[in-house]
């Protein structure tokens, strides 16, 4: 820790180029990162949303409706069919408009379709469900979100693929700056390093404090950016909190385990600090990495 | 022991810098490479600490033979050499206790076992009173005086001196030579030098190179300019 200060004293300037370097590679790669994790957990909130519902007629028979949810099933492109009869329908209109006895008065559950609430594997999947549906004896309606999912998927991909490309781009950028300003740090050290290497150090020997300065500055950076993010994320939750009315949780299903994205919670948080830190390590200790192995060379 | 067999240098252009070079120098032996400019006597010093690689011959440093082209034991190599250099290389930023005990920090010894090494070095070369001064408060000869210490320190038993009183005035040159002395017998002593007086009165083996050839090689010899 010593060495690390006496050399940032050495060298101010190069030491602040590297400190604002990271910080804004880094800030971006938060921001980008919080972005990206909230738009995924959006999007799998939508899709967990009924996707498809199929309304039939009055006198449609229940096992002509429990045959082709069997159907559906078996075709390996839904996950799942939910049926709601006439009676589950009426209660979730009873439900809805409690506050209004108006309404409640006028509708009858004999007046209510009995319908289906399907589930696609892939949201891909969802007009050819919906084709499939509305060409079946006793369908009277078929609903399916396709406008808003497609839109949804178009521009998660776009959001991805674009974010990629940046995210490369910041990551190069970060990359050549900070091994730029490794340079004018080592060539500083010339002397000592030659007369290192004649004293028999290992290449190991003469960049370990470089790396160490590196990994200093990777987690002061680091540190700093996520005081910053936190401040804002705490300043803006209530207006996130009253955007996101009505929607009980966003998380992320990563398969081994579930991330939570909102309510905002410490893990989430936590992951986000661990992977910006990681990060940060990561350009730095290469950029110096390459700074010092041309050098050395 | 150090042993140069057929030893031949040529650079790219073509210039020569060594040529059939062949000695072999004993442990703990006391050695004067002597030479004017561009006889290769700072060439032979670059081989030993594999600085540069010959272009034939081979050189065996104890039991390493260094020019093997897959050596990968130069660390190993240097750590068992202490070099001194004419123009000191003491760094400025680092104290005199620092500066000494660079290589020490580089073999890896504990802090208790470097200051016993470095107060050792110190009694030595007479600077035992200026550990924590900084290069800037020493004269030429007491900054030459830090750079043997520094090669002495540890476990190096060869000493290499590239022109060490090239810098120095007479009075200082000869507070130097007398460093070496103290050493003499313990280590393996080799003084790269212009200086025939020093040469003259110390009567130890001289290896004489003139052109890139070892033109001479006698024990207790002189020298003539």
């Amino acid at each position: 820790m010593k060495d690390i200060i006496i050399s940032i004293r050495r060298a101010p300037y190069q030491s602040l180029a590297t400190f604002s370097n990271l910080f804004f590679t880094l800030f971006l790669s938060l921001i980008i990162l919080f972005s990206l994790t909230f738009i995924y957990g959006l999007l799998g909130y939508i899709e967990s949303r009924p996707q498809v519902t199929v309304y039939f007629k009055a006198d449609t028979a229940e096992s002509a409706i429990f045959k082709m949810r069997d159907d559906l099933i078996a075709s390996g492109k839904v996950s799942s069919a939910k049926y709601i009869s006439k009676t589950d329908a009426f209660k979730i209109y009873k439900d809805l408009n409690k506050d209004n006895p108006l309404l409640l008065e006028m509708v009858s559950a004999d007046i209510l379709p009995p319908s289906l609430e399907i589930y696609a594997v892939q949201p891909s999947y969802l007009p050819q469900i919906a084709e499939f549906l509305k060409n079946k004896p006793g369908v009277d309606e078929v609903n399916f979100q396709r406008a808003i999912i497609e839109r949804l998927i178009n521009l998660t991909n776009i959001i991805r693929k674009s974010t990629l490309v940046f995210f490369a781009f910041l990551t190069f950028n970060a990359i050549i700056t900070l091994l730029t300003i490794g340079h004018f740090k080592i060539a500083l050290k010339k002397d000592e390093i030659e007369l290192l290497r004649y004293l028999g150090a290992s290449q190991w020997y003469i960049k370990k404090p470089f790396i160490g300065e590196a990994v200093f500055f990777a987690l002061a950076s680091t540190g700093l950016i996520y005081l910053i993010f936190l401040g804002i994320i705490f300043y803006l939750q209530p207006f996130i909190s009253s955007y996101m009315n009505g929607v009980s949780g966003l998380g992320i299903d990563f398969r081994i385990f579930q991330l939570t994205v909102w309510p905002l919670n410490l893990a989430y948080l936590a992951g986000l600090y661990i992977i910006t830190v990681l990060f940060g390590i990561v350009i730095s200790v290469v950029a110096t990495l390459f700074a010092t192995q041309k050098y050395i060379k | 022991m150090i042993i140069f067999d057929k030893v031949c240098k040529t650079f790219p252009l073509g210039n020569s810098a060594l040529n059939d070079v062949s000695f072999t120098i004993n442990d703990n032996e006391f050695v004067f490479l002597v030479g004017p400019s561009g006889a290769g006597k700072t060439s032979i010093i670059r081989m030993i600490i594999r600085d540069l690689a010959p272009t034939s011959g081979s050189i065996m440093i104890d039991d390493l033979e260094i020019t093997k082209n897959n050596f990968n034991r130069i660390e190993i190599l240097r750590r068992k050499i202490g070099i001194v250099f004419q123009d000191f290389k003491i760094l400025p930023e680092k104290n005199i206790f620092e500066n000494i005990a660079l290589g020490l920090q580089i073999g890896g010894l504990s802090m208790k076992n470097i200051k016993k090494e470095v107060k050792e070095a110190l009694e030595l070369v007479n600077l035992s009173h200026k550990e924590k001064l900084f290069p800037v408060q020493l004269s030429a000869g007491e900054l030459q005086r830090v750079a043997i210490a520094r090669a002495v320190c540890g476990d190096r038993q060869i000493i290499i001196a590239d022109e060490p009183t090239g810098n120095l005035d007479m009075k200082t040159t000869w507070e130097i030579i007398k460093i070496f002395k103290k050493i003499e017998g313990k280590r393996t002593v080799i003084i790269a030098t212009h200086n025939a007086d020093i040469v003259n009165s110390l009567k130890k083996r001289v290896l004489v190179l003139k052109a890139g050839r070892l033109v001479k090689d006698t024990q207790k010899g002189d020298y003539e300019l």
